[in-house]
């Protein structure tokens, strides 16, 4: 096939944004998974407002355990789509897409494509209920402890934590400011609460939002995915009869690979302040 | 003056007393300012001594007027210490009954504490802070920059304004999602 007709197939796709789709809700799904080795005693620790009761950590479970089936599945396809990546570039193909041998790889690497879409339409409908009641029960927990049972002065005194003076570096980096994938962020809540001690008030109470703005984003994608899926998967049918390797499909796999793997730089987490010294004129008979 | 005004029309006349009243007026508002004196130069204890000397020479309305001026003072010679001198202008000023302690204490804090005194409120965040979280969060920026002043550039204090702007960012979150399950559950 020439580059104009080769122009002309990518033209005939959905458009990049829809098909990340797929790969984003990869991310989704494979976030939620980490959540699965959450440690409850440890996510339960004496907080005085209870974000994270047994049910909470439950749904949590839930959803990881959903997640984790669907990563290993994943994670089986991905490396073999990593594989015949390497040899079709091995072989030279880019560029000679009429050589037989090379059509042979573009069709397999399609059809090992295909699977990786299977797999995840045969798991979204039951990762989107886990999602949602993860979601749901969040947003209650949220309702209650944050909303109704706090002031906005009580509420800056638990993110602000006891004294003031001891910045927790264990806090993770906030959604929407570090750029970091969901991954990342679960990879950091992990760390953050499976250290009995080191979680206090004011870290849930981030934590719990981060968590439930990314569960509301998750479901909206996975809605959003089921829909796109279907026509992603008929378009890679067509593929089929012609054996092209897309750049979208590149670029799902890429998306897809570097979450499962971990190779994408992640988003550098805020450096916690130095420790805060007395100082001189630090204290005021005015101060609140 | 009076005989231009005596030798003009009759409505004239009135033209004319008119816009002599109104000058006499102003010329009062100019000597008035001048008998309040802002702090100058770069002795903030020099300054404070003016301003307290100021405002209990009848320029106590001018309280407003007198603190900007000595922020900036302040500002041009940033250490922890004018922290304190703040303190004690704003006890003098509330013990002098210039201000409320109410108020002392909310200047006080906007400038030189890492809490937020636009934070303050009685109600329940869904019920009171939700409906006007806009406002909340545009005041909460205002405060920020008040402090960066107050807590950067006055007392030289990087990490209680680094801390108060971890704070800010957390408020937005926390308040993104309480918020938003507030409204999922009307």
């Amino acid at each position: 096939m020439n580059p104009r007709q080769y122009t002309i197939k990518v033209r005939t796709y959905p458009a990049p944004s829809r098909r990340q789709r797929v790969g984003q809700a990869a991310a989704c799904l494979l976030a939620a998974a980490t959540l699965a080795s959450l440690d409850a005693s440890g996510a339960a620790t004496g907080p005085s407002i209870r974000l994270f009761p047994t049910t909470v950590l439950e749904d949590i479970r839930q959803t990881g355990h959903v997640a984790k089936e669907m990563e290993t599945n994943l994670q089986d396809i991905i490396g073999r789509l990593d594989r015949q990546q390497q040899l079709y570039r091995e072989s030279k193909c880019e560029g000679a897409e009429s050589d037989p041998g090379c059509a042979r790889i573009a069709k397999q690497l399609g059809a090992t494509y295909l699977e990786m879409l299977n797999v995840m339409e045969a798991q979204l409908p039951e990762m989107e209920r886990a999602v949602n009641n993860t979601y749901a029960s969040l947003e209650k927990r949220l309702r209650q402890e944050l909303g109704q049972k706090m002031t906005p002065w009580t509420l800056q005194e638990t993110l602000l934590g006891n004294g003031q003076g001891t910045p927790d570096v264990t806090r993770p980096s906030l959604r929407g400011h570090s750029g970091m994938r969901l991954s990342d962020r679960f990879r950091q809540y992990y760390r953050l609460v499976s250290h009995p001690g080191s979680n206090s008030n004011h870290s849930l109470a981030v934590i719990a939002s981060d968590i439930y703005l990314d569960m509301q984003e998750a479901s909206g994608l996975i809605a959003r995915t089921r829909e796109e899926i279907s026509r992603a998967t008929l378009m890679e049918q067509l593929n089929q009869s012609f054996g092209l390797i897309t750049p979208e499909m590149q670029e799902v796999v890429a998306g897809v690979k570097s979450i499962l793997f971990g190779e994408a730089t992640a988003g550098a987490p805020i450096a916690g302040p130095p420790p805060v010294s007395q100082e001189p004129g630090d204290y005021s008979p005015l101060k609140l | 003056m009076n005989r231009l005004i005596r030798s003009a029309r009759p409505w004239w006349r009135q033209a004319l007393l008119l816009s002599a009243l109104t000058l006499a007026a102003c010329s009062g508002l100019d000597t008035r300012q001048d008998a309040c004196p802002m702090p100058q130069g770069h002795d903030l204890e020099a300054a404070f001594e003016t301003a307290r000397a100021g405002m209990q020479n009848g320029c106590e309305t001018r309280f407003d007027d007198y603190l900007s001026h000595l922020l900036t003072i302040a500002e041009g010679d940033p250490q922890p210490e004018n922290r304190r001198r703040f303190s004690e202008f704003l006890v003098w000023a509330s013990d002098e009954g210039l201000l409320s302690r109410r108020q002392a204490k909310s200047l006080y804090n906007r400038y030189f504490n890492v809490k937020f005194v636009s934070m303050m409120g009685d109600y329940d965040n869904c019920s009171s802070t939700c409906p006007n979280k806009t406002t909340l969060l545009s005041r909460l920026e205002q405060e920020l920059a008040d402090k960066e002043l107050g807590l950067l550039r006055i007392s030289a204090d990087k990490e209680a304004y680094y801390r108060a702007d971890h704070l800010f960012k957390e408020t937005e979150l926390v308040l993104e999602a309480t918020c938003s399950a507030c409204a999922a559950g009307r």
